[in-house]
């Protein structure tokens, strides 16, 4: 397969993730074949288990698949050293994960900065930036606080902003609203369904159909496999 | 990388804050260190500051000649001896000599009674030349003359000190002083001189040579001690040279035996001090820099701790784009400022130890610290700091992202 069709921001062919457990081989991915096109809005659903963070976190570039072929806006990853994979997650992808993920002694706005950091942004700007992703998110009134300082939904807002701040090619969250009841998800959906209107691709994993719903399409995965690739709002039997 | 740097900087300056009494107890093996260091080096600078001062006061073209026995020799009962007809030779035969005068230092005791008050002092007999030879000024009367020695007088010049121990009025000469039950006329005091290594070089009584001979009874088997100033164009290499080769000569030494005799000069004795302080610096900042060693282990281990700490957050930074370099970059800095701090309280308190110390013992030169102390000091904790950051911080770096962020 060549990288010749520039419509698929994210091709992936025949990704496998394998772990050996003592003599037990554990398939968390097994032939992955799926393309993501620019600004469209996947959900990958499943069961606990059935490897929807495995494939959320080789898409992200964290980890490498144990075979097969991801490209990701043409560029082929495999072929990347670890200093050309951290260049990647830091322009192209914005993570969002269920547990937040931010750092504990920095404020709202110095989390938001961070990334900028790395991709070697001088201070007013990166505060500028920064600033301007946390009003995206509704967040303007609360740049000073320390993540202890905020309740989960405005965590989960702050980890947004810090994925949008350096205008990724593509969002990706892991369960992004796992950790919130259901009003602050509600508010942190309508947040996505924003961001997809404007243009930004984006990757969700959940085991909610509802959330998985607001897309525009669904995968479904089961022991690693693609069991199902459907349009949204299509009924599921 | 100016920029990773800055960056850097920052952050680990937030981190070492926000863990403030760890990263104290952290430092206080680097910070005990420095501390002694310098506390050590600035006492041990003042004085040889101090030393090279006190003898260039003390005539730094005169030299001493004393009897010297080995150990071997001594046990086989045998005194060396320098005498009276030594001086004699040198003054005949030597080149090179502007004034030479014996000194006899008193052998049965060194009391000195003024009415009720008595004291222990030096008294030595000597010429109208020590006056020259050794630099010593009169602040009050005059100095023992030639004619003091050839009717053996029994007149004595006396230093600050003794007039103080001995509470003797401002002005002490004509007073009488007993010095081995007989009575001495004071006929000068000496400008003070001051301390040479807690020795008071004012604690002094000098009588005439005659009269000290005289007073000892008669022993011909006299040790004296010779003290000579060299004529502005002789060299003291030469001078020297000349000296043991006639005094050998007199005292029927072989080839092959050793010299019974010593000949210091002011210059020697000052090196001597010198080569003994530096020792004692070096010994002591060889120790010191063991506990440096322990302050850096005890740095290395907190960063260990630091790193296992901040797995996850590494996984964070990792997620959103750091690289390796920006994670070396952050603990190494870390490191080496932790390390760097507590080198910075420790030249503190090190300098203020020194102050203390020197100002609370009487004597003691003020301490002093020379900037090659502080940059050593400083450059070496920031290099303890580096070098014991390299494990921990290459630690963090190699860290794989997801196994960082699935780390509980
Ligand atoms: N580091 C690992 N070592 C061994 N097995 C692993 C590892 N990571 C994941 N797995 C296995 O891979 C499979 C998929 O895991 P994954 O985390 O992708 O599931 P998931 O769909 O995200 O589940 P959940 O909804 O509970 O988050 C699981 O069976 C898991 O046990
Ligand atoms: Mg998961």
């Amino acid at each position: 397969m060549t990288p010749d069709d520039n419509s698929a921001l994210i091709r992936l062919n025949g990704i496998s993730k394998h772990y050996q457990m003592g003599s037990q081989l554990v398939r968390a991915l097994d032939g992955i074949s799926v393309e993501i096109g620019n600004g469209d809005w996947v959900s990958f659903i499943g069961s606990s288990g059935s490897g929807k963070s495995t494939i959320l976190n080789i898409l992200g570039c964290l980890d490498r698949p144990t075979d097969g072929e991801y490209y990701l806006n043409g560029v082929y990853v495999e072929d990347l050293g670890p200093n050309q994979l951290a260049e990647i997650r830091n322009r192209e992808i914005g993570f969002i994960f269920q547990s937040f993920n931010l750092l504990p002694r920095a404020t709202a706005l110095g989390n938001v900065m961070q990334p900028l950091v790395y991709s070697r942004i001088g201070y007013r700007r990166r505060k500028d930036m920064a600033r301007e992703a946390l009003r995206r998110v509704g967040l303007d009134d609360r740049v000073d606080h320390l993540p202890n300082q905020l309740s989960g939904g405005q965590r989960q807002r702050v980890a947004i902003a810090r994925a949008l701040v350096t205008e990724p090619s593509i969002l990706l969250a892991d369960e992004p609203t796992g950790n919130l009841d259901s009003r602050t998800s509600a508010d942190i959906m309508q947040l996505f369904d924003q961001l997809h209107r404007e243009g930004q691709t984006l990757v969700l994993v959940t085991h909610e159909e509802d959330v998985a719903g607001l897309g525009d399409r669904v995968i479904e995965l089961l022991d690693g496999k693609i069991i199902r690739d459907r349009r949204a709002g299509e009924p599921l039997h | 990388m100016l920029y990773v740097i800055f960056e850097s900087t920052r952050s680990a300056l937030i981190s070492i804050f926000a863990h403030g009494l760890r990263s104290f107890l952290t430092t206080l093996g680097i910070v005990i260190g420095v501390a002694s260091v310098i506390a050590v080096v600035s006492l041990t600078q003042g004085m040889s500051a101090f030393i090279g001062e006190s003898f260039s006061s003390l005539g730094s073209n005169s030299l001493t000649i004393q009897s010297y026995t080995p150990i071997s020799e001594a046990m086989r009962g045998v005194r060396a001896r320098v005498t009276p007809a030594d001086l004699e030779l040198i003054e005949r035969r030597a080149e090179g000599v502007a004034s030479i005068t014996p000194i006899l230092y008193a052998s049965r005791t060194s009391q000195v009674r003024y009415e009720a008050q008595t004291t222990f002092s030096q008294i030595m007999g000597t010429t109208y030349a020590y006056g020259d030879v050794s630099q010593s000024y009169m602040l009050l009367g005059r100095f023992i003359a030639e004619s003091d020695n050839l009717t053996r007088r029994r007149v004595a010049v006396i230093g600050e000190k003794v007039r103080e121990d001995l509470a003797l009025p401002e002005n002490p000469v004509n007073e009488y002083v007993e010095l081995g039950g007989e009575w001495f006329k004071i006929i000068g005091l000496l400008e003070p001189k001051g301390d040479i290594m807690g020795f008071n070089q004012d604690d002094i009584v000098l009588v005439p040579y005659a009269t000290m001979v005289s007073l000892q009874g008669n022993q011909a088997r006299t040790d004296i001690q010779i003290q000579l100033s060299l004529s502005e164009e002789a060299d003291v290499e030469d001078v020297t040279r000349q000296l043991t080769a006639l005094l050998r000569n007199a005292h029927d030494l072989g080839p092959e035996d050793d010299d019974d005799f010593v000949i210091n000069t002011a210059e020697q004795l000052m090196e001597t001090f010198d080569t003994i302080i530096n020792m004692v610096t070096l010994v002591i900042g060889g120790i010191v820099s063991i506990s440096l060693l322990v302050g850096g282990i005890g740095i290395m281990n907190i960063m260990l701790v630091s790193v296992t700490e901040r797995t996850r957050e590494i996984g964070i930074c990792k997620a959103i784009g750091a690289k390796r370099h920006h994670i070396l970059a952050q603990f190494l800095i870390e490191a080496m400022l932790l390390s760097l701090l507590g080198g910075l309280v420790g030249l503190a308190l090190g300098y203020g130890l020194g102050t203390a110390i020197s100002s609370s013992i009487d004597s003691f030169p003020p301490a002093s610290i020379p900037l090659w102390a502080v940059g050593l000091a400083l450059g070496f904790s920031g290099f303890v700091g580096v070098l014991f950051g390299i494990l921990p911080a290459a630690k963090a770096a190699n860290l794989d992202p997801i196994d960082a962020l699935r780390y509980e």
